[in-house]
Order: C-alpha cells, then sequence, then structure tokens
C-alpha cells in the first residue's frame, strides 16, 4: 500500500514549487479543465480542455453557454453536455478570484452503461419486447401528459389459447421461440409509436398512440386474432393457437395505470369466457360482476368458519328390495347476508378459489359422524369433484373420517362425475382403488350429461351409475329420453352395476324407469332432501307410505 | 436418412380486393416478391392461385420453409391459412421451380374452377398429397409447353 502524508512545512516552504506541482497535476488530468477570465480570455487550460473547446466555431459557441450559465453563480453543474462527436461531458463551473473555473469529464461511457442498465431492466430477454415495467413506465407518462380528449390511447391486452398445452407437450424451448414469432407478428402489426410489451408467461400488451378510437383497437383487435391465430412452424412442429384480447380505452376506462390494466384483464376474462379468438372491450358491468363475484367469495370464505354450511339429505330407494337404502349428502350454504345460495353458485366458486378440498374434507367428516348416528345402518352417499381427486389427501381424509366417526365402511358411497377421470387419469384411477380397497362404494354420477364414454365404465368397477334426472324427468312423449334412461339400466346389467334413476318426482316417473330396469331411484317422490334431524322421523313414517307405483311395479315385474 | 428437407403444402383465401386489372397486378407483384425471395432462400415450389385460393408447395430447408411460411402469414393479402401437410421429404417434388403461377392455364381452371364453383371453398378437403400431386402435374405440363 501507498501511504500518502502532508507535511504542511513543504507548502510553505515554496509557493514557485507548489505551482509547478499544481500545474503539472492539471496537464495530467483526463478531465479538461481551464480558467477564463471575466473578458472570455483563457489564462490557463489543459491540453484536453483545447483538445475539446478550441477551434470549431460550435465548440466556442457552447463554451460561451456555459460561461453565461455561469454568469453571477458560485458554482453549477454537474450537467452533461453533448459534444458533437458524440461524447457526453460532465460540465461544472466554480467563480475563483481570476475569472471561472471549468472543468468537463467525459462521462460517455458511464451514461451508455446507464442506458444500457435501463434497457436491459425494461427489455424481455425472450422476445426483445419491453417487459411489464417499460409497458407501465410507458403507460403512465402516456396517463400524466394526456391533456386534450384527442390524445385518446387504447390498451390491449392478449394472452395465447392453449399456450399451456404447447409448453407441456412441446417443452420450453419451443413455447420461447413461439413467443418470438408472436412478438414479430405483434409487431408487424402495430404502429411504429404503439407500445408493446411482455407482460408475464404468453400475455401480451399494447398501448396504441393517436389513433380514432374505437374504431382502431377494434380494427387491431380484429387483426391481432386472425394474425396471432395462424399457424406457427416453430422448431419443425406445426402449432396452432389462437389469441384472445381485452380493451380498454384511455382515458374512458380509467385514470391511472392500474386501473386501466386491470380493466382491459376484466375484458380479457370476458373475452376469454366467450370462447377462443375473440376481443372484448371493457364494459362496467363486468367491473360490477367482478366485484359481485369477490363480494361472493369473502362470504364463501367465512362460511365454513361460521357454520353456515349444513349437509341435508336425500333419500334413495332401492326397486327390489322396496327400502330406503341410504341418503345423498347434499351441502348448502344458509347465509346469513344472502339467504340460501345455490350450490351451482358456490361450488364452481369454491373449486376455482381451492376452498372445494377443505370444505369436501368437512362434507366428508360431517357426513360419516351423522350417518352413525341414523337409527338404521344406512348407506351415506358424498360427493368428491375432480379437484379434490388432484389433492393427495383424498384417500387419508376419508380413512381418518372413518376412523373417527367409527362408520363401517361399506356404508359410505363416494360419488363422482367423469370430470374426475378426464385429467390424469391414470392417477384418478389410482386414487379410486384405493378407496375401494377401503371397502367403500364408488357411483358415477349425472352419468348422460358430458362425455359418457363408455370407456369410463370399463376403466373402472363402479358400483352404481346415477341417471341424470334430465333424463328421467323427459316427457312421457319424449322417447329418446326413455331409449337413454333403458340403455343405461341395460348397460349397467350387464357390468353388473347397479342404475339410479335421479330426479324421480311423480308416479308415472317412477314406473317409466322400473320398467326401463333402473335398480334405485332418487328423487322428490321418495322426498325432499332432509336436515338430519328429520331423517329419524321420515324413516319412521315412510314404511307407511311408501309410493304405490314402486311396489305395484315391482309385483308386476315379479309376477 | 434425415436430409433437412422440408415441404409445406397449404392454402390459403385470396383477400385481394379491386377490378380485374387491379387483382392481376398484385397477384403478379404477390409471384414477384416470392419468387425472389424464395430463390434467395433456396426454397422451391409451386403456386396455385384460382377462384380466390392461393394453394402453394414449398420446398426447402427446414429454417427456410419456416421463413417463408412466417412471411406469408404475416401478408394481409392471404387469409385463412391452412396447412395441408408439414413433413420431412426425401427430395424437392419442385426442385427445378423457383415458384409457377399456374393459375391462368386452362388446365388449371379446369382442375379447380368447378371446385369454387361447386360448393365456394372446397379445396380444404383434399389432403396436401393430392393437391401437391395435382400442382405437380400441372407444371410439368406447363414447363413442357414453354419447352415447346
Amino acid at each position: 500500500m501507498l501511504s500518502i502524508s502532508r507535511d504542511t512545512r513543504t507548502i510553505r516552504q515554496n509557493e514557485d514549487d507548489i505551482g509547478a506541482i499544481a500545474l503539472c497535476a492539471l496537464r495530467n488530468l483526463d478531465h479538461a479543465v481551464a480558467v477564463i477570465d471575466p473578458g472570455g480570455r483563457i489564462l490557463l487550460e489543459n491540453s484536453t480542455f483545447s483538445e475539446l473547446f478550441g477551434g470549431e466555431a460550435w465548440a466556442v459557441e457552447l463554451l460561451g453557454s456555459i460561461r453565461r450559465a455561469a454568469d453571477g453563480v458560485d458554482r453549477t453543474g454537474p450537467r452533461n453536455v453533448h459534444h458533437q462527436d458524440g461524447r457526453i461531458f460532465s460540465v461544472e463551473t466554480v467563480r475563483v478570484p481570476q475569472g471561472l473555473l471549468v472543468a468537463a469529464e467525459d462521462v460517455s461511457g458511464r451514461v451508455a452503461e446507464k442506458a444500457r442498465t435501463a434497457e436491459t431492466a425494461r427489455t424481455d430477454v425472450i422476445t426483445s419486447l419491453g417487459n411489464r415495467l417499460m409497458f407501465r413506465e410507458r403507460l403512465t407518462a402516456i396517463l400524466t401528459t394526456l391533456v386534450h380528449p384527442a390524445d385518446a390511447a387504447a390498451v390491449l391486452i392478449f394472452d395465447l389459447d392453449r399456450f399451456k398445452a404447447i409448453n407441456d407437450t412441446l417443452g420450453s424451448s419451443v413455447c420461447d421461440a413461439l413467443l418470438g414469432i408472436v412478438a414479430e407478428r405483434v409487431r408487424s402489426a402495430i404502429g411504429p409509436a404503439d407500445i408493446v410489451a411482455r407482460l408475464r408467461g404468453d400475455k401480451f400488451g399494447i398501448v396504441q398512440i393517436g389513433r380514432p378510437q374505437p374504431e382502431s383497437a377494434r380494427a387491431l383487435a380484429k387483426r391481432l386474432v386472425d394474425l396471432l391465430g395462424r399457424s406457427y412452424i416453430v422448431e419443425g412442429h406445426l402449432i396452432n393457437v389462437g389469441a384472445s384480447v381485452g380493451i380498454a380505452l384511455v382515458p374512458a376506462d380509467g385514470g391511472h395505470t392500474d386501473q386501466i390494466l386491470k380493466n382491459a384483464e376484466l375484458a380479457l376474462n370476458c373475452a376469454k369466457q366467450e370462447g377462443q379468438g375473440s376481443y372484448r372491450f371493457f364494459e362496467t358491468v363486468m367491473d360490477e360482476q367482478m366485484q359481485a363475484h369477490r363480494s361472493l367469495e369473502l362470504d364463501f370464505r367465512r362460511a365454513l368458519a361460521l357454520r353456515e354450511l349444513a349437509l341435508v339429505y336425500q333419500p334413495q330407494f332401492n326397486l327390489t328390495s322396496k327400502r330406503i337404502t341410504g341418503f345423498e349428502a347434499l351441502l348448502r350454504w344458509h347465509s346469513p347476508k344472502r339467504g340460501l345460495v345455490s350450490p351451482a353458485d358456490f361450488i364452481p366458486l369454491a373449486e376455482e378459489i381451492g376452498l372445494i378440498v377443505p370444505i369436501g374434507e368437512w362434507v366428508i367428516r360431517t357426513a360419516c359422524e351423522e350417518a352413525v348416528s341414523w337409527p338404521q345402518p344406512l348407506n351415506v352417499a358424498v360427493n368428491v369433484s375432480a379437484v379434490q381427486f388432484g389433492s393427495p389427501n383424498l384417500v387419508s381424509t376419508i380413512l381418518s373420517a372413518l376412523a373417527q366417526s367409527g362408520l363401517d365402511p361399506r356404508r359410505l358411497e363416494v360419488e363422482i362425475t367423469e370430470s374426475v377421470l378426464l385429467g390424469d387419469h391414470r392417477a384418478s384411477l389410482d386414487t379410486l382403488l384405493r378407496v375401494r380397497e377401503l371397502g367403500v362404494r364408488v357411483s358415477m354420477d349425472d352419468f348422460g350429461t358430458g362425455y359418457s364414454s363408455l370407456s369410463y365404465l370399463r376403466s373402472f368397477p363402479f358400483d352404481k351409475i346415477k341417471i341424470d334426472q334430465s333424463f328421467v324427468r323427459g316427457q312421457s312423449d319424449d322417447p329418446s329420453g326413455m331409449a337413454i334412461v333403458r340403455a343405461i339400466a341395460g348397460l349397467g346389467q350387464s357390468l353388473g352395476m347397479a342404475t339410479l334413476a335421479e330426479g324421480v318426482e311423480t308416479e308415472e316417473q317412477l314406473a317409466r324407469v322400473a320398467t326401463d330396469g333402473c335398480t334405485d331411484v332418487q328423487g322428490y317422490l321418495i322426498s325432499r332432501p332432509l336436515p338430519p334431524e328429520r331423517i329419524g322421523e321420515f324413516l319412521q313414517s315412510y314404511r307407511e307410505t311408501a309410493p304405490a307405483a314402486a311396489t305395484a311395479q315391482h309385483r308386476s315385474r315379479a309376477t | 436418412m434425415a436430409t433437412n428437407l422440408y415441404r409445406l403444402v397449404y392454402y390459403s383465401r385470396n383477400c385481394i380486393e379491386g377490378t380485374a386489372a387491379e387483382v392481376t397486378a398484385k397477384v403478379n407483384a404477390i409471384l414477384e416478391s416470392a419468387q425472389r425471395n424464395n430463390a434467395l432462400l433456396g426454397v422451391t415450389g409451386a403456386l396455385i392461385f384460382n377462384a380466390g385460393i392461393f394453394a402453394q408447395v414449398l420446398e426447402g430447408d427446414r429454417q427456410d420453409v419456416a421463413l417463408t411460411f412466417e412471411r406469408i402469414q404475416r401478408d394481409t393479402r392471404h387469409g385463412d391459412v391452412q396447412v395441408l401437410a408439414f413433413e420431412e421429404v426425401q427430395n424437392r417434388g419442385f426442385p427445378a421451380w423457383s415458384m409457377a403461377f399456374v393459375g391462368r392455364s386452362r388446365e388449371g381452371e379446369n382442375l379447380f374452377g368447378h371446385i369454387g364453383e361447386a360448393t365456394g371453398f372446397e379445396a380444404k378437403r383434399m389432403e396436401g398429397e393430392r393437391i401437391f400431386e395435382i400442382m405437380r402435374a400441372i407444371a410439368i405440363e406447363e414447363e413442357a409447353r414453354a419447352a415447346a
């Protein structure tokens, strides 16, 4: 290490020496330095300074402007001054007894580096478009400088339909390459003043500037849907994706960045709900629907803790034994604010926000506990959604619910819809088999409404097929519903599975499904769903008032 | 054997509007630029334009075919582009052709005119292979006539 010591005696010794040292230091500085007297005469300058400001007229003029700025001021700068050769100097001035000390440092490299860093921080590596940061900054800048309605702009947010499937099947390198081509197509569709960025994943944003709205945004959205929906060739793969677009107008649909982006995203969500390859402009009602959805979510999140959820039980009746065989547990939400909320409204919500897993667990535990207290050892059926099958704890939840309640596993029945088998077929089948190994029964719910693939029935030995009520309730002059009931009943018989007709409301329907070969029924004719405290009473009274047709039908079939 | 030689067959709706003369001029412009670009890339092929349809075969290195295809996809004059075939091949079906506009020939009219007439837009029912075979037959015929 070099140590520096300051010897003040040396300075006093020889003022001339000091002057020589200072001059030497000045000459060897990289900075351009000069002292200029009030008349504009250069008293002292180093070679860097004379190189920069000597000679050329524009340089002399630049020096003049620096001096004018320093007029009557002790210090100016540092401020960046652009030299004609492209270099950038940071210029400072200090007033000294002899006039003005001017110092200029070449900061071109530093400025360029800073610009590069700023550029990198705002560039998306995969597509070379701007990124979210850049998009937000530019949009904010537009919003703050917006003074005139004629400055209207449009924000378009779009993403790619089926992108996840491509990622899953072809991998991320193909996907990155695809995003690159998408970016190029987008660039080819927008104007030079427009701003485009990849916001995240397969989501992009455009700010369309200086054009008549909304027609320009509509034209661009149409073009994007067409252009991005055309086939791609990526690394030898022919790929088809679609694009959906949401549009918010500036300033009509929001005065600040977050609001505009949120509204464009809302419009995008609505476009996607309409199907692939569509575009939507933001409408206030979208926001209202979203708020309503959000409010429902907030209430629903509290429902379980506040004990607003309850189970009711709908009896199932066997046509052969003419007995009640068990009950299907159905979930009800009694909201103090909303009244009785339909499961059609809150079950999809519960699935969407992931609450279906804890709620499903509560249903299984509660149904097992309540079934144990029934006066007769009847079956209890619970609905298990596809989302629950995706959770790793389903089997252990069932096991623990059985153990805690002491319910005989053979009395528990799990009802699934075919959506369970749609996703990861193999994993779902494994789970189903493990459930079966516990002794629990498994039935296929709502059969006939979805894909109704016969291969589902073959892939797992279901105990029971439940025929959707839409076929059962069909008018007697509608032969197709009846034919479907008959076909499924025949199928069940061949496969050794019971067939239960849902939604039986009249004696006539009961007679018909019995003739068609169904083994079990469920519906208002037998009973509406009952609160747990009324099950005992129901079982007591039911023995005396069994539907006539069930008995009669059975008798006629038996003879 | 991997050749890296690919063949792409597609058809698209012709989005050019205007009078017959304007349409002819614009189609000629498309053909000229296509011939120029494809020659640069070493992409060969054939093109049929008729009854509002472009049907085209592109052959070349995978990247070159992809580049050419991407340029076509971004071209507003093409609409509803449907790929009929994209596959690796051993040999070029159109090795000597940079690009051929064969729609003007009577044979072309005969082959495709009735399709457009009868159903409006029936070419999509034809597999790429068949269009390719038809195009090759027409191209060879045109070539023979030019040589005569």
